[in-house]
């Protein structure tokens, strides 16, 4: 690992729910301290269960969840230097994925990850996405202008639902079988993947990264790597534009 | 055995319940879509509204694909999986 270019390296970190609270806790302890957070929602009662950094006294007093994430990253570190962002992706300026070296989605909703997925490829940006139900979590990394994005894995069951966020505590609530809330074991798993891949992407290594998505199955005891083939069709690699921004390379050590 | 279409049937397919280990067999035509077969299964197992995937052994398969461009053939096990996106 290249831990000065890990130090330097810019992140955006795109939600600050459960695997949010993770991601950053890893982040900070491998030594990454320049963190864009970005996210709308502010802490409640609900969170506390899974979410390391969120206190009661954070949701009586309806604090923001980027901005209580960036507080107690100073407090792991004081070297680090987190800046948080109140609001959407979407109403962000699309230069924000290119101003960051690597982007993180830990999101509730597919809309927002279709948004930060597309913009990052656009801007040349590696993307690594996470997600969780229960006992079952997924990362996938997708690096432009190379293999599939995450939209490629997508189908008709995606778009039916895009709109709605996958949240314990919000509305619109989706659960698989077994009834299961967020769950912080399998959090924990998918956010070591997320960043794991982030410190081999900085420190020089592409080339030990995950190809596809990797999945994982808490119930069934299981941990694979599944290929998710381009698509042709998919819109981002269809578009004209497709990647203008230039991939940005680190150097191996 | 569940059906979608009431035409000619050439292909008879498993498909496996990740979630719970059951599994049906449905016969299908080659021109019968990925999203379909999702959309069915999910249907008959009454699952919750949300995002699945239908894989073939460690590869994902193509919503828009039809049986036939994904390589599906009779007899073969596919497996319905949530595609997990909570946060």
């Amino acid at each position: 690992m290249d831990l000065d270019s890990v130090s330097d390296a810019k992140v955006l970190m795109i939600g600050a729910g459960a695997l949010g609270n993770e991601v950053a806790k890893d982040l900070v302890l491998s030594g990454f301290r320049k963190v864009t957070i970005v996210d709308m929602d502010h802490v409640v009662g609900s969170n506390l269960n899974r979410c390391l950094f969120f206190t009661p006294d954070d949701a009586r007093k309806k604090r923001t969840k980027a901005e209580v994430l960036a507080t107690g990253m100073r407090r792991l570190s004081t070297t680090a230097g987190p800046n948080s962002i109140v609001g959407r992706i979407q109403d962000q300026s699309d230069r924000i994925f290119s101003e960051h070296d690597v982007v993180f989605g830990c999101l509730d909703n597919i809309e927002a990850r279709i948004h930060a997925n597309s913009h990052s490829y656009a801007a040349g940006r590696t993307y690594i996405d996470g997600g969780m139900e229960g006992m079952l979590g997924r990362a996938m990394v997708s690096r432009p202008p190379d293999g599939a994005c995450l939209q490629c894995g997508m189908n008709r069951s995606h778009a039916k639902v895009a709109s709605m966020r996958f949240s314990c505590t919000g509305r619109d609530v989706v659960f698989h079988e077994p009834k299961l809330a967020a769950e912080i074991t399998t959090t924990s798993v998918i956010s070591a993947v997320m960043v794991r891949e982030a410190l081999k992407l900085i420190s020089g290594h592409p080339e030990m990264m995950l190809k596809n998505a990797f999945y994982y199955d808490g119930q069934r005891n299981i941990s694979e790597e599944m290929e998710i083939p381009l698509d042709p069709e998919c819109p981002i690699h269809m578009s004209p534009r497709g990647t203008t921004g230039k991939r940005k390379r680190f150097k191996s050590t | 055995m569940s059906s979608i279409s009431g035409g000619f049937l050439p292909v008879r397919i498993k498909v496996k319940n990740a979630e719970t280990g059951a599994s049906v067999e449905m016969e299908l035509e080659t021109e019968n879509t990925i999203d379909e077969v999702i959309e069915s299964a999910a249907t008959f197992w009454s699952k919750d509204m949300g995002a699945y995937v239908l894989r073939k052994g460690k590869k994902v398969l193509r919503g828009g694909n039809s049986l036939k461009d994904a390589g599906i053939r009779a007899d073969d096990v596919l497996e319905l999986i949530p595609d997990p996106e909570g946060g």
